[in-house]
Parts: C-alpha cells; structure tokens; sequence
C-alpha cells in the first residue's frame, strides 16, 4: 500500500475528531494531531483502534507513544501492513 | 545490584537518573513521614472536620488486600474535588497504619498545572508521594509517568490512580472517559491487582475544587480481575474500561443506597 494512500485514509479517520476543521484543508505529514487539529487526547486512543480496524493491523501500547503527526501515523502503520 | 550511576556519579540514562530521583523522593517522603501523616491527618479530622462513613470497612478490605500477597496494588477512583487523594488516603488507611507500612499509603499521580504555581505546593507535592503528570502533553511524556508509577508498583508502593483521566465535568462516574494508561498499567505490571475506590461528599452535588468543611463521605470499595482477551492498545483499552464500568456500578450502589 502506497504512503500516499495511507495518508489518504487517515486523514480521513481523524476527520470526525478534529476539532479545527479548518486546519485539515492544510495538513500535511508534519501536522501535529493534538495541537494543530486538537483532537482530545484521550481521543486518540480511539483514533489508534480506528487505525487498527481499517488496516486490519495490530498496534501495541508502546507504538502510540510515537505517534505525534499524521506522519508518525503513516509511519506506524506502514511497518503494519 | 547495580546503582545505574557512571563513575562520575551520575545516573547511566534519563530513565535510571529519573529512577534515582524518584527511590530518593521515596526515602525521603518515608523518612518525614512521621511529621507529615499526623499532620495531614489532624487537618483533615479537626481543621477540616471531615468524616468518612464506610472507613472501617474500606480499611479492613484494603488492608486483606495488601496482606494476603505482594502483589502490586493500582488503586482506582473516581474524581470530584483536587482533594479527593487526601480523602482516599486516610479513608484507605489510619495514622498508624501508614507509619507502620508506608508503602499502604497510596502515590498520587496529581495535574502538575494545579501544584506548580508555588515552591512549597511543589514541596508538598515532592513529599506527599506525587508524580505530577501534564495532561494532554506529548505521548512519550505519558509513557515517562507510565514507566515511574510501574515502577513504584513494582517496589510494592500503592498507586492511587483516577481512570476518567481527570474530575469528572457532570459528576458522575463517566464510562465514555476511561483513560488507556490505566490498563496498560495494569497489564504490564505482572500481578498488578485493582482495588476501585468510590467516594463522595453528601454535599458534592458536582465536580468541584475542595470539599467543603464538615464535609461527610461515603466511601466503599471493591476488588477487581479485569480480564480481556485482547493485546496491545486494544487490550489496555478494555481493561480501562472494566474498571470504569465497575466505578460506574459503584455509584449506582451509593445513590441506590442514599434513597
């Protein structure tokens, strides 16, 4: 699966969380998702299971403390599937 | 055993220096404790005049609870007020209970944004078992606070911990919150045991900041076996969730009994 396609799909997953909709039309891979798009934090636990469902994969306590940016997100999941 | 300090005496990693800081914090905390406790305690009994209704039970629980084995004990409540760790402390354990087994009295884990502002709220903080935690910071910032109260866990210290993450906004139990960390904790802890902690003051109607004087609690407790058939994120997920929905069920006891 391309990165790009990667990135596709989880913007779209964060989209339902993101509190500034209007930073999305902006975001690239260095975007942070707390502090630009201000998702809730105790939401992207359910962002990262959102993740795991969609691409069927597995994500381990640890991994989320990586994860950071969409890119990290991009990152993680391509080491996945 | 290794010390973790290089020759210049100096801790080998971040980690192990934070270790370090943390095991002096310890001693330090238990070497005072003799001055501390008796003073905490008369300000909540007679400067506050509070009164807990259920101590004796929740005492008698608790201390089953830590002597029956080693085992790590995470302490989870649910959260109204800044003080409500003042409170669980002294409904878990009395005076001498605590300068006879130190490692009973609960760690604290509080908002550090609400004791920083001042050197002696820092103080206090420093020597009442806390680790101040940033809410919503970074996740490896998390992971750090995560890795210090594992490893007070492993040491035998109680872990006092809220699972909603912070003070409940409607001011009941909220089952949608359940913060992951606490079943991650739970899980990477081998034997961690959970010990749900429900208290309420008869006139907290909300959240709030302190619980007014001459305040009455309700308190009860009830031991837990989160179990899940998941791993990884998803696992911790449900286990947070267990004991949410078990403060939950909690609550409902309490109003149900207050009719």
């Amino acid at each position: 699966m391309e990165a790009s396609e990667i990135q596709e799909q989880v913007v779209k997953i964060l989209t339902p969380y993101v509190k500034d909709q209007q930073a999305l039309a902006k975001v690239s891979l260095e975007t942070n998702i707390l502090e630009d798009l201000k998702v809730n934090s105790a939401r992207l636990v359910d962002v990262v299971l959102a993740f795991e469902d969609a691409f069927d994969i597995e994500i381990a306590d640890d991994d989320v403390d990586e994860v950071n940016t969409v890119g990290d997100c991009v990152r993680l999941i391509s080491e996945k599937v | 055993m290794a010390s973790g300090l290089d020759a210049g005496g100096r801790a080998a990693s971040p980690q192990l220096a934070e270790h370090e800081a943390l095991l002096r914090q310890l001693r330090i905390s238990r070497a005072l404790a003799p001055l501390w406790i008796p003073l905490f305690t008369a300000v909540m009994a007679w400067g506050m005049r509070w009164r807990i209704v259920g101590a004796a039970e929740l005492r008698q629980q608790y201390a089953r609870l830590r002597s029956e084995s080693d085992a790590p004990v995470l302490v989870c409540a649910n959260h109204l007020t800044m003080f409500d760790s003042f409170a669980i402390g002294w409904a878990l354990g009395g005076m001498g209970t605590y300068l006879r087994h130190f490692a009973w009295l609960p760690w604290n884990t509080p908002e550090e944004v609400n004791f920083a502002s001042t050197w002696w709220k820092r103080a206090l903080v420093y020597l009442l078992k806390c680790v101040p935690v940033k809410r919503g910071d970074d996740r490896a910032e998390v992971a750090r606070v995560l890795d210090k109260v594992a490893l007070l866990l492993g040491l035998g210290e109680s872990v006092l911990i809220f699972p909603e993450g912070g003070r409940s906004r409607s001011g009941r139990v909220d089952e949608e919150a359940a913060a992951y960390g606490v079943g991650r904790l739970v899980n990477h802890v081998p034997g961690c045991r959970v010990f749900c902690v429900y208290l309420r003051g008869r006139r907290q109607e909300t959240w709030g900041g302190s619980p007014r004087r001459g305040e009455i609690f309700d308190v009860r407790g009830s031991t837990l076996e989160p179990k899940t058939d998941h791993k990884g994120l998803r696992g911790s997920v449900e286990v947070s969730r267990q004991i949410v929905r078990r403060l939950a069920d909690m609550e409902r006891s309490h109003f149900d009994d207050r009719q």
